[in-house]
């Protein structure tokens, strides 16, 4: 038997954990359920954050009302990026022609689901928890991990960004990790010779150890630092050699995309993939979808840069071979109402649209625009439950079983299955 | 004090767990427990501070830490000005480090612990409010009624134009009552959930309608409130907002929600306490018109507080880890002219820790708790304290701008030392760490690290900790400067340990 100074040394050395079980702590025998190494599939999830206008993210260009409901905000038939005879998407979206053509891009329309809440925090955690009752106070990825079939070692569940934990994201065996893109995820030990910092390096180890009490707080604290270290340790040895170079792309006005823009984190993350990290459920989020006023320039870049870095990460991945194995989701808590309001922006509306993305999906539009010419008081009205999406990508894509997770049976969408 | 060896909460008398801590020679008052105190009651102390309140014993350490020091309404004025001018400047991190500078200066340390516990409890943010003044006037309104009477304060705030905005009640209007203030101010503000329907709600909206704001200040727009009759909580008439909020005031829901939320603050956030824990605090609440700083008072001197219940059962927020381990380490006193220590390298560092002042996440504030360390938050703050260790925290100006201007770098490869890079030059005397083991005259390893638990973490550190810590500074038989930096490098250690994070 290990002593625990054994095992720590041991594990933090990146040995295998499982063979390590019946001295593991919990939660890391139980985060050892990850990706084997170009193998296992990825799930990759965009949540565009403040309500994103989902009538003018997907265009019914062809339908006579639009243009009525929506004076200033419109789009012409020769501004979109054409998608079928109906809909185009946002002329800011022009990157993702490049995954249409290639049939790599599905646009499920009419998403929501009963009884819409019209507060961001509400519906977003609506959303997030997979709960329209709000019962339910975890996420619905971090509940997917107890579920996750198990190859190899390593962190399950990452979110990348400077946020807090998303609820999304909670719920999970031995918890998420987030790194933060904006500061480098690295110990800093200043200046000094070598032996000095390992041993310094060694003591903030060692001081990091398990109490009697498992229940006690000091005991998370303590579990939160040793996944620190791991995590630093793990990071260290899969970005070896890496070229981490900033993203080159630049946003619709001109600027270079900014460290926290989505293709830099997606960019991160497509590295991670082609080292073989192992986590198998990576979470970013984009702000500033809740355009009130003076909407277009606006939600065109916040578009520019979505369909700037999904586009990009794929077409990174494909260089070497990992496309395959990832499929990744756009979500936002809500759309906007139909009609713009007198401030040429929109207000909180209900059901929208969302993107699956990836080598398999069957691409193009999935479902039909909701109808302009039947609204819900003003608002689109949604026909596919958005759990639906989570079950598809849950019981076909992770592999885990959906109804436990959701507590519920939902009917797969045919498009994002395969 | 294992607390395995505790009996759970409702097995705790309720009456006996809230009377006044008599110290005994058997349970003392000491550095222990006056750490606890000024961990909890204030945000930290410096070692000065510390061993005078161990002299002064808790009646009058407490008092001054409620009452405040004699020139504490010069203090206020210095600051109330001070702030008025950050506030005009438009710039939320100069806001930011003014409040941080107010946490570390002010004379009345208990009010301003609690100013941070009404900004979460009243949590709005200047990302939806957009106006650094609207912000700074809201937040002396939590100043004056800090540790004042709740009523007249949730009367105030109902009018403030930050809260106004924040909550959208400009757009409540007779003809489309918006629902936003009269759900939080019944969900967060006063009765927590359960304790109210969605008719209520509906009803309280419209007796808020018209209390709009116009150029910076609150109007009530006749045109458009609603004066009709409503019904809240069961009580018909022609109510207004005021009225309304009087009907909340006399609910008993409302005394022990706040209660409980204080507990959490105070006492600990480890375990909900029973009802019946609750209720005489409640009462007491209830039966003096909702007076704060009698209640602060009652939890801050009681044997619960005082006991294992509530001794480390907190995660510290970012703030209290930062200005904990600032004021242990920054000697104000010999530093020149007296200088306090700069706040706006503390911005970003709290902001990448999860604590953007002035910026809760919502309007239900911070969750904290567990919540507060994951592990980019836990790495912000080993990475804090080798700052403030080794001096360069100070000198590193270029932290505290807006973080949208740091470019993006990526992990690269984390953890590597840098061979190059030759070690830090020491900091000043008033900056340094070492300063205190020369204070003490500390030369042996197993001094050394006395001193810095002693300073860090009164009440102590297991024995095998200990042990680690100084065959860390043993380690080689440092003496002079080679023993001023591996004090630094312990301290390091100890700022980053489990037991250092706990509050």
């Amino acid at each position: 038997m290990l002593s625990r100074r054994q095992f720590l040394t041991r594990s933090l050395k990146g040995a295998s954990l499982l063979t390590l079980s019946s001295v593991v702590p919990q939660f890391i025998a139980k985060t050892a359920l990850a990706a084997e190494p170009g193998k296992d599939s990825i799930l990759v999830v965009v949540e565009l954050n403040g309500g994103n206008d989902g009538l003018n993210t997907v265009i019914p260009y062809a339908d006579d009302l639009y243009p009525k409901f929506r004076d200033t905000l419109r789009q012409t038939k020769d501004q979109i990026v054409k998608v079928d005879d109906h809909i185009g998407l946002n002329s800011g979206m022009r990157s993702f022609d490049r995954l249409l053509q290639r049939g790599e891009l599905a646009v499920v329309q009419g998403v929501g689901y009963p009884n819409p809440e019209r507060s961001h925090f509400e519906s977003m955690d609506t959303w997030q928890s997979a709960d329209p009752t709000r019962k339910i106070n975890t996420g619905w990825l971090g509940r997917s991990v107890n579920e996750l079939h198990s190859t190899t070692g390593g962190i399950p569940i990452m979110h990348v960004g400077p946020n807090r934990l998303p609820l999304a994201l909670t719920g999970g065996a031995g918890g998420a990790i987030s790194i933060n893109n904006q500061v480098p995820y690295r110990l800093e030990m200043g200046g000094g010779a070598p032996d000095r910092q390992k041993a310094r390096r060694k003591l903030l180890e060692d001081l990091a150890q398990p109490g009697d009490d498992t229940a006690s707080l000091a005991d998370f604290v303590y579990r939160r630092e040793v996944q620190t270290l791991t995590t630093l340790d793990r990071l260290q040895e899969v970005l070896k050699g890496t070229n981490t170079g900033q993203f080159p792309g630049f946003g619709p006005d001109g600027r270079p995309y900014g460290a926290n823009a989505l293709p830099q984190k997606l960019q991160l993350i497509a590295q991670l993939i082609q080292k073989g990290f192992g986590t198998r459920i990576f979470y970013v989020m984009r702000d500033g979808f809740d355009t009130h006023s003076d909407q277009v320039q606006q939600h065109k870049n916040l578009l520019a840069e979505v369909a700037d870095g999904v586009t990009t990460f794929f077409e990174t991945l494909r260089q070497s071979g990992h496309d395959k194995q990832v499929r990744l989701m756009t979500f936002s808590e809500f759309g906007r109402r139909v009609q713009e309001n007198a401030s040429k922006g929109t207000d909180h509306g209900a059901a929208s649209c969302l993107f699956v993305a990836g080598p398999g999906v069957k691409g193009g539009a999935v479902g039909a625009h909701p109808r302009l010419d039947d609204l819900d008081a003003g608002d689109l009205k949604f026909h596919t439950d958005f759990r639906r999406v989570y079950a598809t990508l849950l019981d076909h894509w992770l592999g885990c079983d959906s109804q436990s997770v959701l507590s519920g049976k939902f009917e797969p969408i045919d498009a994002i299955k395969g | 004090m294992a607390p395995t060896t505790l009996p759970p909460l409702d097995q705790v008398d309720p009456v006996e767990a809230w009377q006044p801590w008599e110290p005994s020679a058997k349970d003392p008052w000491n550095l222990q427990w006056a750490g606890h105190l000024y961990r909890r009651a204030a945000f930290g102390a410096s070692p000065a501070e510390m061993n005078e309140a161990a002299a002064r014993g808790l009646p009058a350490t407490l008092d001054q830490l409620i009452k405040g020091t004699p020139d504490a309404d010069n203090i206020d004025q210095m600051l109330v000005t001070v702030g008025a001018q950050a506030a005009d400047r438009s710039n939320p991190f100069e806001l930011r480090a003014w409040w941080l500078y107010a946490m570390l200066n002010s004379g009345r340390p208990v009010q301003e612990k609690m100013v941070l516990f009404w900004h979460n409890h009243f949590a709005t943010s200047i990302n939806k409010v957009q106006r650094t003044t609207w912000m700074f006037n809201q937040n002396r309104l939590l100043r004056k009624y800090a540790l004042g009477k709740f009523g007249p304060f949730l009367h105030d705030m109902s009018r403030d134009v930050a809260m106004i905005v924040w909550l959208d009640n400009n757009s409540n209007l007779k003809a489309h009552p918006n629902e936003n203030y009269a759900r939080e101010v019944m969900e967060l503000f006063s009765l927590g959930v359960g304790h109210y329907t969605e008719k209520d709600i509906r009803e309280a909206a419209r007796a808020f309608t018209g209390w709009h704001t116009n150029g910076g200040e609150y109007d009530f727009n006749a045109r458009f409130h609603d004066d009709g009759e409503k019904t809240v909580l069961g009580q018909t008439g022609a109510w207004n907002g005021d009225e309304v909020l009087d009907i909340l005031l006399k609910r008993s829901d409302c005394a022990e929600f706040l209660t409980r939320k204080l507990y959490r603050y105070f006492v600990s956030e480890q375990h909900d306490p029973p009802a019946k824990l609750i209720a005489p605090l409640a009462e007491a609440f209830r039966k003096t018109d909702y007076d704060i700083a009698d209640l602060v008072r009652r939890i801050l001197s009681s044997k619960h507080f005082f006991s294992a219940y509530a001794y480390r059962q907190k995660i510290k927020c970012p703030v209290e880890y930062v200005l904990g381990a600032v004021k242990t380490i920054y000697d104000q006193k010999s530093a020149p002219e007296g200088k306090p220590p700069p706040t706006l390298p503390l911005v970003s560092r709290l902001e990448v820790m999860g604590q953007q002042l002035f910026a809760p996440p919502n309007v239900k504030g911070w969750p904290g708790g567990q919540s507060w360390l994951n592990t980019s938050t836990v790495l912000a703050r080993v990475n804090f304290a080798q700052a403030l260790v080794m001096g360069t925290l100070w000198s590193d100006t270029s932290r505290g701008e807006t973080p949208n201007d740091v470019s993006f770098q990526p992990p690269g490869i984390p953890g590597q030392p840098d061979v190059k890079t030759p070690e830090e030059p020491p900091p000043e005397e008033y900056e340094d760490t070492a300063r205190l083991i020369r204070q003490a005259k500390a030369t042996k390893a197993d001094e050394v690290v006395r001193v810095l638990i002693d300073a860090l973490l009164p009440g102590g550190v297991s024995d095998s900790a200990r042990t680690k810590l100084t065959t860390f500074v043993a380690d080689g038989k440092p003496t002079g400067d080679k023993l001023d930096r591996r004090t630094r490098e312990a301290a390091h250690a100890i700022l980053s340990m489990p037991e250092y994070q706990l509050a």
